[in-house]
């Protein structure tokens, strides 16, 4: 009984992971930036899709699409306003750009934890879910949300996969990641791939946000913590692979929840953090890291 | 007879499963200066950062002074006694000239690193023996090129190395800084020390070594003195490729005589503060096949960039009367002057088939299946191969695939940058072939850059020849080998 | 060289500046002084990562992982075992540089953002590990200790100016000397230094060792003055940005600038506070434009004008 509980939470937990982690690593794997604004941004679209629903009474569908919406917008504000300028000022040197894009995406990350907290409290705020009730599968019962969260986002990320296998635009993308020179020499602007890029990174974000917030609830608090845990996922993965992410959401996924069920819930963060530990001593570029 | 002062014997070196270095091996006695020389991707680099320590060799010995440093770390190397110049200048840009060269004699220790009145006074007297007296106060980024390639070889002979490594020692430098260093490189050997130069051609340090030592393909091909060496017949191969042969349409046979299709006027590149390319000005006509000749580091590539707009150029570079200048590279490559570039720039992870694919990716769908039959017909090879990942390929099959995916845009310019580099004898004919094909069956424009001479004239139309950044030489291919020729090497 | 360091404007400015600051507590209140104390502790933070940062090259994602060993480890000594305040913070420090060593070591072997992320996992580690051990640590609540140097705040604001003072004297010196050249230099181009006869991950671990002491120092000093420590003044990724960024906004690369950077932070919030939550959104606010548009700081600005000159 423990045990499909287990299977479970750990499967809808980590399914939400691999969303969050597969928007990071493809930024990072297109454009090379470690967005530290990430948890700040799924927590908008979570309070977005809140404020929508509870404050202007909009339905579940349109809150979710509306807090999909403000990720997308903020992703697109993080890309014009600090990566872009930054990746084309000559007052900082090659070498150190990437530490200052890291310096200010976290700040920007704050400001944006900051404006939701004055504006909405920093009290947890859960998201009207689009699905209720409850499932009973292999004796266990479920809330019906956690499955549509799962559903949901293997959803997204097979239409991420038809995307950037299937389309020629996600294969421009797919190409930016192998030789960005190769894709300009081809007549293709860049600068409209890395757009695009972001613009599916705030969807990706946004939808993980919502779904966030109709799971578990989110805070303004909760910011750091999802960027923290995107990014160990992340590079225990391997930086750039998204294979690599979606294999090592579910490991520290299901570590997190054996932890919390079989330990207690205050540690469930610690084993993952070993194994990250371990894994920056043995192997840093991670399961199955490129760069 | 004394001992040389550093021995090579049987160096090794494989990255991944590719050999750069196969059993390289020669030694170089006190006042005498060895000129290590060999094309991109020769294994010259490697050899000399095997010697350095930056490198650790799998086989072989490095001996200085009859002691062994294979496999020492750099720095342990450096204090027994080897000296290197770098290629790119690196000074610390917030301290003077004089604390540059004070860094060349500081001990490599954590506490009580003064200076004293000794060091000092050293330090000035090796800044008066290159030539930096007037400038010890000031900082390098006032300072001209020369000058701070001056300050990287005071560092280099502060601690009084018995060897002394130079990569490159010319480049960048006008004809009269070239002779002012030229002299400071014989007063090296002069002194006693060992001299390593490594370069890509010959002819810049012919006048200053005493005995060459020619690299091709991690291996080397030729030894001896200048002479012997440029009268080899292996060495003559490598460089000018063979025996010249000529099929030139004349220049008035082409349309647009008036507007040229291409017009590159007064171009200056400046890479920092080095100079690529000098007052460059040359013009492709509509149809013509035009061959830009000149060796490693003569600046094609930098003036194939300039004309794709990927580095930003002063001059002026004009398509069809109506200037380029503005335009961002991807457009240009879009409205139909396309490069196959040295580099290849291949998505490695993706097939054959989808790297043209990416090429054709403005077609429809079936004028890219139809234009990838072509290519495939021209390119046999890449048929076979269509569902391997490029980057499986080997060098010769990549280099193809990059013709073919340039191919695939329906170019109106073509530009090829050095396309048989590294290729076996068997590759560069197929690759000749399937230009000769493109030069008769239909109206491209192709603008060619090449080491190679004997692969480029016979599919020239007009040869440039492009030497550290101005052009040498302009005419008639018939007439290169009478007049060009003889200098080239 | 050193000589002329000596007599250069950036330090006889900085004693005209030090020499006000040690006659304020004649003029301002005791909270200003309090305020003005966490900032001087916090420009040592600072000046120990511009170190790291701007000469040996290497970003330091969790300067809180050294700051809070030694600001625990002295507050857990004292609690245990009540000793003469400088041995704990003589443990502290000791804590600190064992940790530097730790951190250092295996970051050196690797490269591009592994060693940030290094960096960023100890601070992680850090955290939970006080959270966790909450009977030894306090865990969340944090930690009360007993002993403090000294209860008047004027003294107080002496002893962190004082310490200040002394810290950056010795980080501007070290920054200026041969032994700071080597370290810029490797941190510039290490292969070139190696060439040159520095032995370059000799030099950079040493200038961990010297971040570390000053950043445990300094660290268990302030936990004496707070007379507490909790992770959210000392470990908390949040403490980390604070330091990065007052050293970034001061101007990398110039020591003294890191102090600038962090009395204007605490000057900065400090002005907002009546504006509740919206201070911590302006702070960050402004640091972000700063980083964009003046990415050299503000001493790096006075520097360029004048080099440029």
């Amino acid at each position: 009984m423990l045990l499909w509980q287990i299977l479970i939470d750990g499967f809808a937990i980590s399914s939400l992971y691999a969303l969050g982690a597969t928007g990071f690593t493809l930024i990072f794997g297109v454009t090379g930036v470690l967005n530290l604004s990430h948890g700040a941004i799924m927590v908008a679209a979570a309070v977005a899709a809140w404020a929508a629903s509870g404050n202007m009474g909009a339905g579940a569908y349109p809150a979710a699409a509306f807090g999909v919406a403000v990720a997308l917008l903020l992703a697109l504000a993080t890309y014009y306003l600090i990566v872009r300028r930054l990746q084309l000022s000559r007052a900082v040197r090659e070498e150190e750009k990437e530490i200052f894009i890291l310096t200010a995406t976290l700040l920007w990350g704050i400001m944006i934890q900051e404006a939701i907290a004055w504006l909405f409290t920093n009290n947890a705020k859960t998201v009207l879910p689009i699905v209720d009730g409850v499932v009973t599968i292999l004796g266990v019962r479920t809330p019906a949300n956690e499955i549509f969260t799962a559903l949901v986002c293997w959803a997204t990320i097979g239409a991420l996969w038809l995307f950037v296998n299937r389309t020629l635009a996600g294969k421009a993308v797919l190409a930016a990641s192998m030789n960005p020179r190769g894709v300009t020499l081809l007549g293709i602007e860049l600068s409209t791939v890395y757009v695009g890029v972001w613009a599916i990174y705030g969807a990706l974000a946004g939808v993980a946000g919502v779904l966030l917030g109709m799971f578990l609830g989110v805070s303004s608090y909760s910011a750091g913590p999802l960027t923290a845990s995107a990014f160990s996922i992340v590079v225990l993965g391997g930086l750039g692979s998204v294979s690599g992410s979606l294999i090592a959401a579910y490991v520290v996924g299901y570590l997190e929840t054996l932890t919390a069920y079989l330990v207690s819930p205050a540690y469930r963060a610690i084993p993952a953090l070993l194994l990250l530990v371990a894994v920056m001593y043995v192997r840093p570029r991670g399961l199955m890291g490129r760069r | 007879m004394a001992a040389p002062k550093l021995e090579v014997e049987g160096l090794q070196k494989r990255f991944g499963g590719l050999p750069a270095v196969k059993n390289v091996s020669f030694s170089i006695r006190a006042g005498e200066i060895l000129g290590l020389i060999g094309p991109n991707g020769s294994g010259k680099s490697t050899v000399m950062k095997s010697i350095l320590g930056v490198e650790r060799p799998d086989a072989g010995s490095v001996r200085v002074d009859s002691r062994e440093v294979a496999g020492l770390p750099p720095h342990r190397i450096a204090r027994l006694g080897v000296g290197m110049v770098f290629q790119h200048s690196r000074p610390l840009y917030r301290q003077t000239v004089l604390e540059n060269i004070l860094l060349g004699l500081l001990p490599d220790r954590l506490m009580d690193v003064l200076p004293t009145a000794a060091t000092d006074a050293r330090a000035r007297a090796i800044a008066e023996r290159v030539g930096l007296t007037g400038v010890l106060s000031r900082r390098p980024a006032t300072l001209p090129f020369a000058d701070l390639r001056r300050i990287e070889i005071a560092k280099a002979i502060a601690r009084d190395p018995q060897v002394v490594l130079i990569d490159e020692p010319f480049a960048g430098l006008t004809a009269r800084e070239t002779a002012s260093f030229a002299r400071l490189i014989a007063e090296m050997r002069a002194d006693g020390r060992a001299v390593l130069i490594v370069d890509h051609n010959v002819k810049s340090i012919s006048a200053l070594v005493d005995r060459i030592y020619a690299m091709h393909v991690g291996e080397k091909i030729a030894e001896g003195t200048v002479d012997e060496v440029m009268a080899n017949p292996t060495v003559r191969k490598v460089y000018l490729g063979g025996a010249l042969e000529t099929a030139a349409r004349p220049e008035a046979s082409f349309g647009d005589v008036q507007t040229p299709f291409l017009e590159i006027e007064n171009l200056n590149v400046v890479y920092g503060k080095a100079q690529a390319l000098e007052n460059v000005s040359l013009h492709v006509h509509q149809g013509e096949f035009v061959a830009v000749v000149g060796l490693n580091g003569a600046g094609k590539t930098t003036l194939f960039n300039a004309v794709s707009g990927l580095v930003p150029y002063t001059g002026d570079v004009r398509r069809q009367g109506r200037t380029l200048s503005g335009r961002t590279a991807a457009t240009i490559a879009r409205e139909g002057i396309v490069q196959s570039p040295e580099g290849r720039e291949l998505f490695g992870a993706m097939t054959v088939s989808e790297n043209l694919d990416m090429g054709g990716h403005r077609l429809t769908d079936d004028a890219r299946a139809e234009r990838r039959e072509w290519l495939f017909d021209l390119f046999p090879v890449l048929k076979e191969r269509q569902s391997q990942t490029a980057a499986t390929l080997s060098g010769g099959e990549q280099q193809m695939l990059t013709i073919a995916r340039a191919l695939m845009m329906k170019p109106d310019l073509l530009i090829l940058d050095e396309p048989t580099l590294g290729l076996a004898p068997v590759i560069m004919e197929q690759i000749s072939k399937a230009l000769a094909r493109l030069r008769q069956k239909t109206e491209m424009t192709v603008l060619l850059g090449e080491q190679n001479v004997t692969f480029a004239l016979p599919h020239a139309d007009r040869v440039y020849v492009l030497e550290h950044g101005r052009i040498a030489w302009e005419g008639d291919p018939s007439r290169f080998a009478t007049e060009a020729g003889a200098r080239y090497l | 060289m050193v000589r002329r360091a000596l007599l250069s404007p950036p330090v006889l400015i900085s004693l005209v500046v030090l020499l006000v600051a040690s006659v304020l507590p004649l003029y301002v209140s005791g909270y200003v002084l309090g305020l003005l104390t966490i900032a001087y502790y916090f420009g040592v933070f600072s000046m120990a990562w511009d170190l790291l940062f701007g000469f040996a090259n290497e970003v330091n994602f969790g300067p809180s992982f050294l700051i809070g060993l030694g600001a625990y480890t002295a507050g857990i000594l004292d609690n245990l075992y009540q000793p003469p305040i400088a041995l704990s913070v003589a443990a502290g420090v000791a804590a600190s540089m064992i940790g530097g060593l730790v951190l250092g070591l295996p970051a050196l072997r690797v490269r591009g953002p592994y060693f940030g992320l290094t960096t960023l996992v100890a601070v992680l580690m850090l955290q939970n590990f006080v959270v966790v051990a909450a009977g030894l640590t306090g865990g969340e609540i944090g930690l009360t200790i007993p002993d403090v140097i000294s209860i008047n705040d004027k003294v107080n604001y002496w002893i962190a100016l004082g310490f200040m003072g002394l810290s950056g004297a010795i980080l501007y010196g070290l920054s200026r000397s041969p032994v700071g050249l080597i370290l810029e230099a490797s941190g510039q181009d290490p292969v070139q230094a190696g060439a040159l006869g520095f032995n370059v991950t000799k030099h950079k671990l040493a200038a961990f060792l010297v971040s570390a002491f000053f950043s445990g120092l300094a660290g268990a000093l302030m936990a004496f003055y707070l007379g507490a420590a909790s992770v959210g003044t000392f470990i908390d990724v949040t403490v980390g940005v604070q330091v990065i960024i007052g050293a970034v906004i001061g101007g990398r690369r110039t020591i003294l600038g890191a102090v600038l950077g962090a009395v204007f932070l605490v000057a900065l919030g400090e002005s907002l506070r009546p504006l509740g939550d919206l201070a911590t959104f302006i702070v960050s606010a402004v640091a972000l434009l700063v980083v964009l548009f003046f990415p050299a700081g503000l001493l790096g600005m006075v520097k360029g004008v004048r080099e440029a000159t």
